[in-house]
């Protein structure tokens, strides 16, 4: 896939994450599905792009989120990282290691928001961010990568037809 | 031996024998005889036109159902028209309650200069209890303008682009706001949570502070104007050995269902840092 199809798409799905999914809360987490969607395209043997897609979803969602300027896009390169690791080191991908990425995906990005807020000395207990956001949050991303991870298999299969 | 009879003669016979016929035929002589004639006539007649009925029927039902299919459709797409429509006119309808309310307030407030803007997105970080607002430096808004809907304070803008801005709530972990408690008039600090519980700090211990008590801003340290009202008490903690009590607050305003709220556009933030002596000058 291009690079330059990541710009439209990216941003279309930024817009989605602020506007419709960060209103469907479970408690007070909420999805993260730029993440979901980028997870599932690093995962793909044929994806060739997903680096600079990491780039261009964490710069979209820098541009909507509070939090300091570059948290998402090294968060999202990061979890690229892993994703390319794990592709790598397994010879057969199956949908549970979308799973784990998802889930250290989860955790990192809002490690490092908890790490920035308390530095900006914010007084939240840890336990509560673990059971009311992060929790909750893990379980709503988990629900959306089978069907992102399915409709990114199609989308990249149909771009890169295996011979 | 063929015997001709004059012409005259067979008209007056055969007229002779028909009234005859009919004689017989009304007297009833040939009921029974009619009736084994008729009987299998009208079976067949009957038959016939049965089938003639259903096979007449067959074609003009057929043509019905077309009729019915066709008006069904248009019935279905003129009900899902309507169906929007109302969808349209109770969104239109709880605007027009939610506009109602502000302009209420504004009317309330009238020191205040406001503009009305729809929130069109959250943060996408579950931990910053943010909106973001339509309306932006094109629209007069600037950094720091406090947001207001119908019932009380919202938040403060904490950035802005020329067509959006990002507005903090009080909700947001972050915030820190001064505000007092009506009626003692006692000064605290109301602070937010991810939890998006709203609790007052730094109460001073000989105050009197009571579940129901209003909270409103204080207007001390220049970031919001005085007199809005944020919340109600609901509980309060106090112990002894504490330098100060704290409450838990309920926020006039439902922030999981903002749609359109108001900014005040003509409160100029006080920026106290100038003013705060750098800690290595003598």
């Amino acid at each position: 896939m291009s690079v330059i199809l990541s710009i439209p798409v990216l941003g279309f799905i930024s817009i989605l994450q602020s506007a419709v999914v960060s209103r469907l809360p479970l408690n007070h987490g909420t999805a993260d599905l730029v993440m979901v969607v980028l997870v599932a395209i690093a995962l793909q043997k044929t994806s060739t792009v997903s680096w600079q897609w990491s780039i261009v979803g964490g710069l979209f969602t820098d541009f909507i989120s509070g939090l300091p300027f570059g948290i998402f896009t090294v968060s999202y390169l990061i979890i690229t990282g892993i994703a390319h690791i794990i592709r790598k080191r397994i010879w057969r991908f199956s949908f549970l290691m979308q799973l784990l990425v998802v889930l250290s995906g989860t955790v990192l990005t809002h490690g490092m928001a908890y790490m920035v807020l308390f530095l900006q000395g914010s007084n939240i207990s840890f336990i509560t961010a673990l059971q009311v956001v992060t929790l909750p949050s893990i379980i709503l991303n988990f629900m959306l990568s089978l069907p992102i991870f399915i409709l990114t298999q199609d989308i990249l299969e149909q771009v890169h037809p295996q011979e | 031996m063929n015997i001709k009879f004059p012409k005259s003669l067979r008209i007056i016979a055969i007229s002779l024998v028909a009234i005859g016929i009919l004689a017989l035929a009304l007297s009833g002589v040939f009921t029974t005889f009619s009736r084994w004639v008729v009987s299998p006539m009208t079976s067949i007649q009957t038959w016939v036109s049965l089938q003639y009925q259903g096979v007449e029927n067959f074609v003009s039902a057929s043509q019905d159902i077309r009729e019915i299919r066709q008006q069904n459709t248009e019935l279905e797409a003129e009900n899902a028209r309507m169906q929007a429509q109302i969808v349209e006119l109770q969104q239109q309808l709880i605007e027009f309650k939610i506009l109602s309310a502000l302009l209420e307030f504004a009317r309330a407030n009238p020191e205040h200069q406001y503009i009305g803007a729809s929130v069109i997105g959250r943060d996408p970080s579950p931990f910053l209890n943010y909106i973001i607002i339509n309306r932006g430096s094109d629209d007069g808004l600037r950094r720091g303008m406090p947001v207001v809907t119908q019932n009380g304070l919202a938040g403060r803008i904490v950035q802005v682009t020329a067509t959006g801005a990002r507005v903090s709530l009080v909700t947001d972990p972050v915030t820190k706001i001064n505000v007092r408690v009506e009626p003692s008039r006692s000064a605290a600090v109301l602070s937010g949570s991810i939890t998006g519980d709203i609790t007052l700090e730094q109460i001073p211990q000989d105050a009197d502070v009571n579940p129901g008590n209003l909270i409103l801003t204080s207007g001390l340290g220049g970031n919001y104007p005085a007199n809005i009202i944020v919340g109600q008490v609901t509980s309060v903690r106090s112990r002894e050995n504490d330098l100060f009590q704290s409450a838990s607050v309920q926020p006039v305003t439902d922030f999981s269902d903002l749609s359109i709220v108001l900014v005040i556009t003509n409160f100029e933030p006080v920026d106290f840092i100038p003013l705060i002596p750098d800690s290595g000058t003598p």
